[in-house]
């Protein structure tokens, strides 16, 4: 096992280095380079000024050399400045990270906190009026723009309510401390909710059919047959086993939580990774753009990893040498 | 689609063909019959229903929409509902009735196609995969597994900022993370057929690779393969959908359900209408071919029915 996790371990550097080339190269290839967007709509520029400025920027220089200075500056923790934010990237990115936290992590356990009893009992139930509703409701679930449904979420509890604030992330001059934090749970009540919902349909769904598959299999039978409690075959026998593939599910969702977010986040004005990557590749801010989506691939590598482990970790039969 | 089994030159390894041939007694064919499993399930005849409604609308949408869709009605900028714009205007005066219907139009074009190539796409790398196996097959399937394992949002913004602009772009732009699903299913498709008796019988009477493929493996995986591309449409409207909220898709003035969402949202204390209608059109589209394909998928393939 340590062999196995020191293996993918390394095998992660190429990949994450194969991926930083190719991040690099889509936003280098970009219509219209930094320098172009800074002057954008400055007449008093002469044609001497932007060779000058895109010297000093080493926008001439050829595209290898271009990658070799970013890398060999990444290396050493320095990522650049946003252009837009006039920061270090790297600060920015923790801190929209960080912002992002406040939705993903609450909205998950949400997600699961309801889909996989609705998806266990709708299993338990199949064809009851429970698993038909259930079953509706996944539909409904990813069917739904999220952006309308937050949307329409603002206008029922912000605009018709008034009970909720219709976006943001902080009410100016609240005090730090107790009433911040009770500040910030009205901000997040709806995007959490919103992003909960999205998750949830899919959830229910596994749950359902995972669950399914586990009741029908001998040992489930054999563990009633020696007249275990219903609730001891469910609880032990059947759900530890159909909780096995939703694990990795859930491992392989988190990254796509954080890269899901562009849109709730646009919604309700959050400034989380996903507004950052969405503000940064519409303004051409392109050493924020780099670093959040080389973020997000590390992430996606990282959860891979950690679903693969949670696999073998739950079910004794996959062994990894 | 008839004859499929009449070409077939030995009557044996017709019979091998699971589901068809069982229903030759009958004298019916397999898409009669599997007709006749789609008309009975309710949802999947609503949605179908709805899609098709949609698409009349769409075709028809320059003759029955009550303005041309970029005409501005200056006077009558974010009206309520009235005799006039029976759904209102926006803040730029457009009849939102008439954006509705044109944008309906663009949003069903770019679904069916964006679903159309990526199951052409997909049938490709999965019958290639398929078919000739080995280390073609490997770096075929690790792609698919990489494609799969990336979140697709942000790439889709970076490409479609640079491709989004038109339609034909916003198309090949969703195209790029939507034939992976196919692949894989044509691919498992054909690697069951592969061995059976009567792909075998073609190939010891001396068939030519390419008439195996596409006499014999294509039409028979076939049917997955249309689930999934009715799928596909509703997941492609609602990419397109959210690529051209957030500004990166189609561009006005050109309207879609998507870039109506996009201003919309700002006016939500004046006119909620605004932001309500392009959605509901989102959400009922998706839903009709989510019902839909989901019908289509018992129907065709009842061995594969979950319940």
């Amino acid at each position: 096992m340590a062999a196995y996790l020191v293996r993918r371990l390394l095998q992660m550097i190429p990949l994450v280095f194969g991926i930083s080339v190719i991040v690099f190269l889509v936003l280098v290839m970009a219509p219209g380079d930094p320098v172009d967007l800074l002057l954008a709509g400055n007449p008093k520029v002469r044609a001497e000024d932007i060779q000058a400025l895109r010297k000093i920027y080493g926008l001439d220089d050829p595209l290898h050399v271009r990658y070799v200075k970013w890398l060999w500056n990444a290396l050493q923790g320095d990522f650049g400045y946003s252009r837009t934010y006039k920061v270090p990237v790297l600060e920015l990115v923790w801190d929209r990270v960080a912002n992002s936290m406040w939705l993903t992590l609450p909205s998950f356990l949400l997600a699961l906190a309801v889909a996989i009893p609705v998806g266990v009992t709708s299993a338990l139930r199949q064809y009851s009026a429970l698993d038909y509703a259930a079953t509706f409701f996944t539909f409904f679930g990813v069917s739904i723009p999220a952006f309308w449904f937050g949307i329409m979420m603002i206008y029922l509890f912000a605009v018709v309510l008034r009970v909720l604030p219709p976006g943001g992330f902080a009410t100016p001059g609240v005090p730090p401390g107790w009433p911040a934090l009770m500040d910030r749970l009205r901000y997040v009540i709806l995007p959490v909710v919103v992003l909960a919902l999205l998750q949830m349909a899919a959830l229910t769904r596994y749950t359902r059919s995972s669950m399914l598959e586990v009741i029908r299999q001998d040992y489930v039978r054999t563990a009633r047959a020696k007249g275990l409690p219903e609730g001891v075959v469910i609880g032990k026998h059947a759900l530890r086993n159909a909780l096995i593939p939703i694990v990795t599910i859930l491992a392989l969702g988190i990254p796509s939580l954080f890269a899901g977010a562009p849109l709730t986040e646009t919604v309700f004005a959050w400034p989380g990774i996903g507004r950052l990557i969405v503000e940064s590749v519409g303004g051409g801010d392109y050493a924020t753009a780099q670093v959040a989506l080389l973020f997000l691939a590390v992430l996606v590598l990282v959860f891979n990893l950690l679903a693969d482990l949670a696999y073998a970790l739950l079910d004794p039969r996959i062994r990894y040498d | 689609m008839a004859g499929r089994l009449s070409t077939e030159t030995n009557a044996a390894a017709a019979q091998a063909a699971a589901g068809p041939a069982r229903t030759w007694a009958t004298g019916q064919s397999y898409w009669q019959l599997a007709w006749r499993r789609l008309r009975r399930h309710r949802l999947a005849m609503a949605g179908g229903g709805v899609v098709l409604v949609l698409m009349v609308a769409s075709a028809l949408s320059p003759w029955i929409a009550p303005y041309p869709p970029t005409h501005i009605d200056l006077a009558n900028r974010m009206s309520p509902p009235s005799g006039r714009h029976p759904l209102g205007t926006d803040e730029l005066g457009h009849d939102v009735l008439t954006r509705l219907l044109y944008a309906g139009r663009v949003s069903l074009t770019v679904g069916f196609s964006a679903a159309l190539a990526s199951a052409l796409l997909g049938t490709v790398v999965g019958l290639v995969s398929g078919f000739y196996g080995g280390w073609l097959d490997n770096v075929l399937m690790r792609f698919v597994d990489i494609m799969l394992s990336i979140p697709d949002l942000p790439i889709l913004i970076i490409l479609a900022r640079y491709f989004g602009g038109s339609l034909l772009g916003i198309v090949l732009v969703i195209t790029v993370f939507g034939w992976m699903g196919t692949a894989r299913l044509v691919r498992g498709e054909v690697l069951q057929l592969k061995n059976t008796d009567f792909v075998e019988a073609a190939r010891a009477l001396g068939a030519s690779p390419g008439r195996i493929m596409f006499r014999h493996l294509i039409p028979n995986a076939l049917a997955p393969v249309i689930v999934a591309a009715t799928l596909a449409v509703g997941s492609a409207i609602l990419t397109e959908a959210a690529l051209s909220y957030l500004g990166f898709g189609i561009q006005p003035p050109t309207p879609s359900w998507g870039n109506m969402l996009q201003n919309a949202q700002d006016f939500i204390w004046r006119t909620p209408l605004l932001a309500f209608w392009p959605g509901l059109m989102i959400f009922l589209t998706v839903l009709a071919f989510n019902f839909f394909g989901d019908g289509l998928r018992d129907a065709l393939d009842p061995r594969l029915r979950t319940g």
